[in-house]
């Protein structure tokens, strides 16, 4: 495992897996939305209930992302670690689009069941200081232009923004919210009907593989990238 | 069977899956895109070094030549 902070030996590893985790993605999707539009509408909810199959996986990978990309930012700050950096970098815009996906689609959910699009309560208000911790991330790269400093800069507000995880993890338990609480990962039983269990845990699977493809390409290409900017560099010196 | 009448609901369900698929389709287009870009930039330049290392190894008979000095 340790191996593969290597960025040659990372390289060499990922080449083959990242053509496996696209078609996988690809498939797990079809087949995911097919057996979203397959099952029957809630007795309570009625059609709306096939929101939860792509609101969900964006909330849960959405949180997923910010976890790689903290952790990240830590191997990246403590042990300057170049790898840790890219792979901080390349988990921050699919995570973002991912918790972004969940706000829109959890509105678009909301208005019919809860007769509003937006609450201040405490899961979406956690869920969007978390886009914001996104966009912030991205933002002080970007107007850094020693990216040295823009990516330390970066890393300690990465690890800032661990601290919001689990308080939109646990929001539901330990505030009144208009947010339902987990109702899947409740330990004992699932309140989720099992006949969407299929569309769920697939469409769940399919985020999850897409992230991981989105992630590992976005490393290997920040990889490529600052080889180039080293190459011209060198070219530069040469000249 | 696949049930696609979303009524009443359509305005709500519709919207939902269809700015998923197109963001999800926006980042793939953009990793693939970016991947292909840089990976055809690293190629060029590093034919470029080892074009430019093989003419360090066998140089050409001017710098050789330049390097011993003006023939006699």
């Amino acid at each position: 495992m340790f191996g593969l902070s290597n960025p040659q030996r990372f390289m060499d590893f990922t080449g083959p897996l990242t053509p496996v985790l696209w078609t996988a993605a690809a498939v797990l999707l079809a087949v995911g939305t097919w057996l979203s539009f397959s099952v029957p509408a809630d007795y309570q909810q009625g059609d709306t209930v096939r929101i939860m199959f792509v609101h969900v996986p964006a909330a849960v990978w959405g949180l997923g992302a910010y976890s790689a990309l903290g952790v990240s930012s830590f191997f990246a700050l403590v042990f300057r670690h170049a790898l840790a950096d890219a792979a901080a970098r390349a988990a921050a815009l699919p995570g973002a689009a991912f918790t972004a996906l969940a706000l829109f689609t959890g509105s678009l959910w909301g208005q019919p069941m809860w007769g509003t699009w937006w609450v201040w309560d405490a899961r979406l208000t956690s869920v969007l200081v978390l886009f914001l911790f996104y966009l912030g991330y991205m933002a002080l790269r970007a107007s850094i232009d020693d990216e040295q400093k823009g990516a330390r800069a970066a890393a300690v507000l990465g690890l800032v923004g661990l601290i919001n995880l689990p308080i939109v993890k646990f929001s539901v338990d330990w505030w009144n919210t208009l947010h339902q609480p987990a109702s899947f990962l409740t330990p004992g039983a699932s309140g989720l009907d099992p006949v969407y269990l299929p569309p769920f845990l697939t469409m769940l699977a399919a985020y999850g593989v897409l992230f991981l493809a989105l992630w590992l390409t976005a490393i290997r290409t920040e990889i490529r990238r600052r080889r180039v900017l080293t190459l011209r560099a060198r070219q530069v010196l040469e000249a | 069977m696949l049930d696609l009448d979303m009524s009443p609901y359509a305005a709500f369900v519709w919207p939902a899956w269809g700015v998923s698929a197109l963001v999800l389709a926006a980042l793939t287009a953009r990793a693939v895109v970016a991947s292909r870009k840089w990976k055809r930039e690293l190629e060029r330049l590093e034919k470029d070094q080892s074009a430019t290392s093989d003419a360090a190894v066998f140089p050409r008979p001017q710098v050789v030549r330049s390097t011993i000095g003006p023939e006699a």
